[in-house]
């Protein structure tokens, strides 16, 4: 496979043609906020956290090839006011409370918040008001908690490979994963889903029974 | 309507359509016109037919106001929350509203008599607050008017 060096953040980088910066980036260990990347799935490019800036232009690394000799910056005073806004909506409307959350210390926004250093207060004020959903425990396999959802979409795209079970459904605010019918039946697969959820939203059962005795 | 009659006319459509992802939308307004809302059963015809699953077809059915996944009720009740009637107390109307048929809005009463919904304008701001029940427009509403005219009603 042909290679290309590129710069990235200043280190030279080599990857195989074809990849994408974020890959790029990861397996070079420079990281690159990304709530709804996966690297076994394709890009789907709807977080709009890998924002980096190429020959001056501003694109998604998760979606753009790595090319012969150029240079990426992965942060620009315009890329982190952009990508500080989209972080700071995402945790705003999250469970507030990490501890006894099923995806405490492996959570994607963790690391995001860990990234920007997030003032939690500034940020409480762009909650949407509303109440908190009930848990859904409807599949007997896991649980699915949808006021810790991000909508990051690889609970869905992971689910389409299997047997289409999950969608988005709803518009706006009201926008939400849900199975056809609103109820969480599936035919028991290995917990695809569960695993890759990048936070504490599909946790299985077990998980819910240790948390409950904590 | 029966469900086979439903069935034939169902197939009806269908038989004007290639199968392509692309036919979705003008399929699912089509089956729409013959049941009044989109049932489960045409929902899973329609996703064979377009080799889709049936929860893509429900991804699409969400996500458009259009299309209603709960049957209507006889009597549709449409509220104005335009900036007129907000200005002059339609949020107190809905209210009565809720209170008279005992619905919250973009509910269906279960007997199937009643639909409230509330929408941006209806065009009668000179009337605010007013709502339309079926084709008629009731003005200048007051809760006491408002608590009147479902009483009438029922």
């Amino acid at each position: 496979m042909d290679k290309v060096t590129l710069t990235i953040d200043d280190k030279t980088v080599v990857a195989d043609q074809g990849a994408t910066i974020l890959q790029a980036a990861l397996q070079n260990n420079i990281y690159i906020p990304h709530l709804c990347h996966h690297p076994e799935l394709k890009p789907s490019g709807v977080c709009r956290l890998c924002m980096v800036e190429v020959a001056g232009e501003v694109v998604l690394s998760c979606r753009t090839p790595v090319a012969e000799g150029t240079t990426v910056k992965t942060r620009t005073p315009e890329i982190d006011q952009a990508r500080r806004m989209n972080i700071e909506v995402a945790v705003a409307n999250h469970h507030l409370v990490c501890k006894g959350c099923p995806g405490n210390t492996k959570c994607a926004l963790q690391k995001l918040m860990a990234y920007i250093r997030l003032d939690r207060k500034r940020v409480r004020r762009l909650r949407t008001p509303g109440e908190e959903l009930p848990i859904d425990t409807s599949n007997p396999c896991f649980n699915f908690d949808p006021n810790k959802c991000v909508l990051c979409g690889i609970c869905v795209q992971t689910c389409a490979d299997i047997q289409h079970g999950l969608n988005i459904v709803g518009r706006g605010p009201k926008t939400k994963v849900a199975f056809h019918g609103d109820s969480a039946r599936c035919e028991p697969c290995g917990l695809l889903c569960v695993v890759r959820c990048p936070v504490g939203a599909l946790y299985p059962k077990e998980k819910a029974a240790i948390q409950e005795s904590a | 309507m029966g469900e086979e009659s439903g069935g034939e006319a169902l197939s009806g459509i269908l038989m004007f359509y290639e199968g392509k992802r692309s036919e979705l939308i003008p399929i699912l307004q089509e089956t729409q016109g013959i049941f009044g809302y989109l049932p489960a059963e045409p929902i899973g015809v329609i996703a064979e037919f377009l080799k889709i699953s049936k929860g893509e077809v429900y991804s699409v059915a969400s996500f458009y106001n259009q299309f209603r996944l709960i049957p209507l009720g006889r009597n549709m009740v449409t509220l104005c929350r335009g900036t007129a009637c907000h200005i002059v107390g339609a949020p107190q109307i809905l209210e009565e509203i809720s209170k008279a048929i005992n619905l919250k809005e973009g509910e269906t009463s279960e007997d199937l008599e009643y639909t409230l919904e509330t929408v941006a304008c209806i065009g009668c701001c000179a009337l605010a607050p007013c709502v339309k029940i079926n084709h008629k427009i009731y003005g200048h509403l007051t809760p006491a008017k408002t608590k009147e005219l479902f009483h009438a009603r029922n």
